[in-house]
């Protein structure tokens, strides 16, 4: 495997090796035409000067991070780009006019009078090599921004997914399923026929639970059955202590609601609700037109010496916070909490569902 | 052995019935629908064994067995409380999970049997395995109490002090004065630290109760009370109100 692995690691590290020697070789080749000479002075003077301006385009990176500190604007790191670049590029003259003299202590005395007829180029090839690196820092940067942009996207999505999946699993409430089936239990010894009507109430809610969690917005009244069937399989638990009254809008059912939103409230008005009271009481489920909004209601009779921190706020932080990222300010959930009646209101834009 | 039921739903109570009645040597003798006609039926007809359900209104099981004291042996029952099951385990009190499994039943039947007239200091236990079975961070909500017969619930809002006197603690709330047996400390610790300070040996003070604190002797302080009650502060009782203030 690391046999493998190294064959690359080393074209990788020849890769700039060759590039360098490409543009030593393409300057030598310009500085031999602008001012022409031996073969081993134009290689003397351009090779070590195009090692010299990679050495130099290493600090780009730094130009760019200090130019574009804080989102500084565009017009400030053109500027900055711009005198960096020139100033390098009269560095490099420096520099090899510095090299060309020492070349002319040894074997090439003609060094000098070359460069200097070359300078012009030299400049320009300086100054727009390190141009060329800025470009690419700042392409790099741009790069890495929209992957940044991509990631967070992908994060966004996750977290919906993860409230998605968390309001399945509170729905599937261990609770409820064990005493549903306790109650079956029972039923089987006294009751066949009810004991098979339970099952039949029991996969109904199930299926209709599990199929809506997948769609983003469901009619009303589908919502509804699942609430009405699970109100039927607790007041097979409850009997007479929990009893239901709906008081739906005919032209509420076509409209469109997310799928278990209502449910949670349903459910707190049975747990934390009527389950609560000795005698029980009536759970009320209201839907109506109000405009341009559909307006849910649920409502309960509680203990009015219930213990405070028996709270319903997960459940109803849940529902608010959906309702909230899914229609923002026209989106409404609001609780009337007296000492022996409880009320939650969600109110959202009426909108028809989607067939299908 | 007589079997009282407790659970305030009627299908788990009849399967209950049903199961208990298939058992040899066992008879049912009451089921009650909720806490109070549970410990009421507790007292008239003195089971030898309670069927004990967890979440009922206002009286769950353990303060059904908190009222209902010494004698009978208990099985607690629940569909699923997972805090309440590691409290079953550590002070290896018989439970079933609903749905019930007959046999189980049979076998927590079994192990009652052997225990039978044995069923002492179910009140201290009652009180402790509601404090393992209460989530982290959550402290007791409300007190029940057994006055002359009347059973009495009261929230800890309205507790404003409690008073240990002899083997008996008194809670004060308003006008009202109430007592059961319990220790200071064992009640302390059920409370949170945060809203109830030991301000001394023999008080607890639920803090938004405070109006002033006056020096009374050298190292010695009075708590005023908003109702304008007095009570006494020891040093050590000072520190810890200073801590929380």
């Amino acid at each position: 495997m690391s046999a493998r692995q190294a064959v690359p690691g080393l074209l990788r590290a020849l890769v700039p090796l060759g590039l360098w020697l490409l543009a030593g070789l393409a300057l030598a080749a310009a500085f031999a035409l602008a001012a022409p000479g031996g073969l081993a002075e134009t290689v003397a003077v351009a090779l070590p000067l195009a090692a010299m301006l990679g050495a130099l385009c290493v600090s780009a990176p730094y130009v760019v991070a200090a130019s574009t500190l804080g989102g500084g604007r565009s017009g400030r790191a053109l500027a900055t780009a711009l005198v960096a670049a020139i100033a390098s590029g009269l560095l490099w003259v420096v520099v090899g006019s510095l090299w060309v003299r020492l070349l002319a202590l040894g074997p090439f005395p003609a060094a000098p009078a070359r460069f200097i007829a070359a300078t012009a180029l030299f400049f320009s090839v300086g100054t727009l090599g390190y141009l060329l690196a800025i470009a690419r820092c700042h392409l790099r940067a741009a790069e890495e921004r929209l992957r940044a942009a991509e990631r967070q996207a992908l994060e966004a999505e996750l977290l919906a997914r993860e409230a998605e999946l968390r309001a399945l699993k509170a729905q599937l409430d261990p609770h409820f399923l064990f005493n549903s089936l306790n109650s079956v239990s029972a039923l089987i010894g006294s009751d066949p026929k009810a004991a098979r009507r339970m099952c039949l109430l029991l996969a109904g809610f199930f299926r209709k639970s599990l199929g809506l969690g997948r769609q983003r917005e469901i009619p009303l009244a589908e919502e509804l059955y699942l609430a009405e069937t699970y109100l039927a399989i607790e007041q097979v638990r409850f009997g007479e202590r929990l009893q239901v009254a709906m008081a739906i809008a005919e032209e509420t059912l076509t409209l469109a609601v997310p799928p278990l939103l209502l449910q949670p409230l349903v459910e707190n008005a049975v747990h934390h609700g009527v389950a609560q009271l000795i005698e029980g009481g009536e759970v009320r489920v209201a839907a109506r037109r109000d405009g341009a909004e559909l307006e849910l209601t649920v409502e309960n009779p509680c203990d009015p010496e219930r213990p405070a921190s028996r709270g319903t706020g997960v459940g109803l932080a849940n529902v608010r916070a959906r309702l909230a990222a899914l229609f923002g300010e026209e989106g409404r959930l609001t609780v009337d909490a007296r000492p022996e009646r409880y009320r939650v209101s969600l109110r959202l834009p009426a909108r028809p569902a989607v067939a299908g | 052995m007589r079997a009282l039921i407790v659970d305030d739903e009627a299908p788990a109570r009849a399967l209950l019935a049903e199961l208990l009645g298939e058992i040899e040597g066992v008879e049912v003798v009451g089921e009650a629908a909720n806490g109070f006609e549970a410990v009421r039926l507790a007292g008239e007809l003195a089971p030898d064994l309670l069927l004990l359900d967890i979440q009922m209104p206002k009286l769950d099981g353990f303060e059904v067995l908190e009222l209902v004291g010494d004698g009978p042996a208990v099985v607690f029952v629940t569909a699923h409380d997972e805090h309440a099951v590691r409290a079953f385990a550590v002070h290896a009190v018989d439970y079933l999970v609903k749905p019930i499994d007959p046999e189980r039943l049979r076998a927590a039947i079994d192990r009652c049997r052997e225990r039978l007239g044995r069923g002492e200091g179910n009140r201290e236990r009652a009180r402790e395995m509601a404090a393992a079975a209460r989530p982290a961070g959550t402290y007791l909500a409300r007190v029940v109490l057994r006055e002359e017969g009347q059973i009495r619930i009261l929230p800890i809002e309205r507790i404003d002090f409690v008073e240990a006197r002899d083997d008996y603690l008194h809670f004060h709330a308003g006008e009202e004065v109430h007592r059961r047996q319990q220790t200071l400390a064992a009640l302390a610790a059920e409370l949170d630290p945060r809203r109830f300070v030991r301000i001394h040996r023999s008080y607890l003070l639920q803090i938004d109760r405070l109006v002033g604190l006056d020096l009374y002797a050298k190292d010695s302080w009075v708590a005023r009370l908003a109702s304008g009650r007095k009570l006494p502060v020891s040093r050590a009782g000072y520190d810890r109100l200073r801590q929380v203030l």
